[in-house]
């Protein structure tokens, strides 16, 4: 479904990406792990389609559609979604705002009828639910006064009102509890389905956890290094990234 | 840079205005002290601070043609059950007076207010922006018809008042002045809507002079929705009494060149005083709010907030003036404007100024202006939103805290208004 080739991109003048090839078939569960500054949100934010970075060279497809060519609407559109690491606040627009805008906005370019306001307010209800997140919270403006486990509450449920087909989580247990990171988790997992792919990317094991991956990637210098099954977590959280980072031969000047 | 203009330009202005609009039609005799002021005052110019940004040498070409046809324009926000007073270029067109005798309720326009009841419109129909400002001495010294809305002491106007001010295609002049007198423990609710064709031109002069008696309400929304290329200056005069309580929105839906001076007098302690505003222009338009208000009494209240969005080329001004003055002990002023800058070469002059001379008060105020915040767009558009869609909400999220005071009629209008505008619906 997704198909990362040899992906170079840079900020300004800094290379990031260096070569960077990953592959995801549909309904897999991929996590990348890897030190700071890797380049995780890089990616994270490249297949969302924010436009700060410059892709020089490589290629993205996702479902046989090359995602560079899309702008981040279209790419929304297509069913990818990004759960922020630093979810955005909107003073004024409510989140029961926000979201029947988003929702319809995405039908209508693919072509659907608008779902009716009884069809919403259900779907709201029942997505709401998989999070506990408060009524309060639906009718508060977008993540504003929101705690940080609120916020990524309220990531993993606009998530679930989207039904994305790849959905990118983007170090979305930082900052949270182990409450919150339960209720995220249980989140993620209900949506788990032979259709929808899921890329998470995390700086600790303890995500995986509750989240259990199929695949488990280290992206270190811009590019993955290393991959192997859920268990490499665990051999990452006790052995630290050195043992992998360092095996790598060094780039030639 | 400054401009000046020679006396003989104004005066001939003057002229040009005063003689138009009087073979057009006024209401009333001159002002005495405005057609004295037109000589002593100079025309403003932009070495004067409250004319620095306003540059009205540009007015000095207006030369009116000939009357304008008084054809009645189509009804605005026709779903709203109100009063509805219809006025073309300073002329009455259409509107059923409502006259409960010289004791009662009088909603029509001036022209039939001053025949029938001349001496309940004596003393305060004047403001001092007749003698202090030179347009606003224009205005008076060649008034034409608005709308006149008397309440007695104690009734309550029932429906809104709905007056309508429209300037047909071509170059003319309009001097409208509206009235309004609330008796004291009266109330009412107006809209004020001025619009014009986009083929029309010239200048529209415009008077709103109210008094609000003790224990008055009075609730007025100003709809200023004008394509075309007229100048706009308008004269916006509240005076409060005692226990009063007024609120005044004016909503700048579109203008190519505006100028509103707003001024607020709290003649009476504990009046309480909401104005808020807010305006967005584009291209190469110009708009500008000087709003002032006058703490003159002890205990009063005011919430001034002004919001805009200035795009393109425009320009935007806010000033507002709070003066407290020595004897005005406890009141409570507030005042807010916030700014988004959504052109490189869009400019925004913003100033509040505080005068305060009493010593036990309390005042705040605050001034922004930023840009549009990238990363929520880029938010929005991670959702599935098109560009037009996320510009849409978050314009409508900034400017929700002033449009949604208005009814949900005219606020609709107006963000339809500024969506189409900016390319957005």
């Amino acid at each position: 479904m997704l198909k990362i080739d040899n992906l170079h991109a840079r900020i300004g003048d800094t290379e990031i990406l260096k070569g960077l090839s990953l592959e995801l078939g549909a309904g897999e569960v991929h996590a990348i792990m890897g030190p700071n500054g890797s380049g995780k949100s890089t990616l994270a934010s490249i297949l969302a389609g924010r436009d700060d970075y410059e892709v020089t060279e490589g290629s993205i497809t996702f479902d046989g559609v090359d995602l560079l060519e899309l702008d981040a609407t279209e790419r929304a559109v297509a069913g990818i979604f990004l759960a922020f690491q630093y979810p955005v606040e909107i003073p004024g627009v409510s989140n029961i705002n926000f979201l029947r805008t988003a929702l319809n906005s995405i039908r209508e370019q693919r072509e659907e009828a608008p779902l009716s306001g009884k069809d919403f307010l259900a779907k709201v209800k029942a997505c709401a639910q998989l999070v506990e997140l408060d009524g309060k919270l639906r009718d508060r403006s977008v993540n504003e006064g929101f705690s940080g486990g609120e916020k990524k509450r309220n990531e993993v449920f606009q998530m679930a009102m989207l039904e994305p087909k790849l959905a990118v989580l983007d170090e979305t247990d930082s900052g949270l509890d182990i409450d919150a990171l339960r209720i995220v988790a249980h989140g993620v997992n209900s949506m788990r389905g032979a259709d929808r792919s899921f890329l998470v990317i995390t700086h600790y094991q303890r995500l995986l956890d509750h989240i259990v991956p199929d695949f488990v990637h280290v992206l270190a210098g811009g590019r993955i290094v290393h991959s192997g099954g859920k268990e490499l977590a665990l051999e990452l959280e006790e052995k630290g990234y050195d043992w992998i980072v360092d095996a790598q031969p060094t780039e030639q000047a | 840079m400054s401009e000046v203009a020679t006396p003989t330009q104004h005066a001939a202005l003057a002229a040009r205005v005063s003689d138009a609009c009087r073979s057009a039609g006024m209401v009333g005799a001159p002002y005495p002290g405005a057609v004295a002021a037109l000589d002593t005052l100079g025309y403003p110019t932009t070495r004067q601070e409250r004319w620095r940004y306003t540059r009205v040498t540009r007015l000095l070409d207006v030369s009116p043609t000939a009357a304008a046809p008084h054809t009645a324009p189509p009804a605005v926000v026709s779903g709203l059950d109100a009063l509805r007073f219809t006025f073309v270029a300073g002329q009455f067109v259409g509107g059923d007076t409502l006259d409960e005798g010289a004791n009662g309720c009088f909603v029509g326009p001036v022209s039939v207010a001053l025949a029938r009841y001349p001496e309940r419109l004596e003393a305060w129909s004047h403001s001092d922006f007749a003698t202090k400002e030179w347009f606003a001495a224009l205005q008076a010294a060649a008034p034409q018809d608005g709308v006149c809305i008397l309440v007695p002491a104690g009734h309550k106007l029932e429906r809104p008042v709905l007056a309508h001010h429209h300037m047909p295609a071509g170059v003319h002049v309009a001097q409208p002045r509206h009235l309004i007198h609330i008796g004291d423990n009266a109330s009412a609710e107006a809209v004020l809507w001025s619009d014009t064709t986009a083929q029309s031109e010239g200048m529209m002069n415009a008077a709103i002079t109210a008094a609000i008696g003790d224990g008055a309400h009075l609730s007025l929304e100003v709809v200023q929705d004008e394509p075309g290329t007229v100048h706009h200056m308008g004269h916006h005069h509240f005076t409060q009494g005692s226990n009063s309580k007024l609120t005044v929105r004016t909503a700048t839906a579109c203008a190519h060149w505006l100028r509103n001076d707003l001024h607020i007098l709290q003649d009476g302690t504990h009046a309480d005083s909401t104005f808020h505003g807010c305006y967005l222009p584009n291209g190469q338009q110009f708009v500008d709010h000087h709003t002032r208000i006058d703490h003159a009494h002890p205990d009063g209240q005011s919430d001034e907030l002004y919001k805009g969005l200035a795009a393109d080329k425009s320009t935007a001004v806010f000033n507002g003036k709070i003066m407290v003055h020595k004897d005005a002990q406890r009141i409570e002023a507030y005042q807010r404007n916030s700014n988004l800058l959504l052109g490189e070469q869009a400019a925004m002059y913003a100033k509040p100024e505080l005068e305060i001379y009493a010593d036990d008060v309390r005042c705040s105020h605050g001034c922004t202006t930023g840009q549009f915040d990238k990363e929520a767009l880029f938010y929005l558009r991670s959702r599935g939103m098109t560009e037009t869609a996320a510009n849409n909400l978050l314009v409508q999220a900034f400017l929700a805290e002033v449009l949604d005071g208005f009814r949900p009629e005219i606020r609709d209008y107006v963000h339809s208004v500024y969506a189409r505008r900016l390319g957005w619906s």
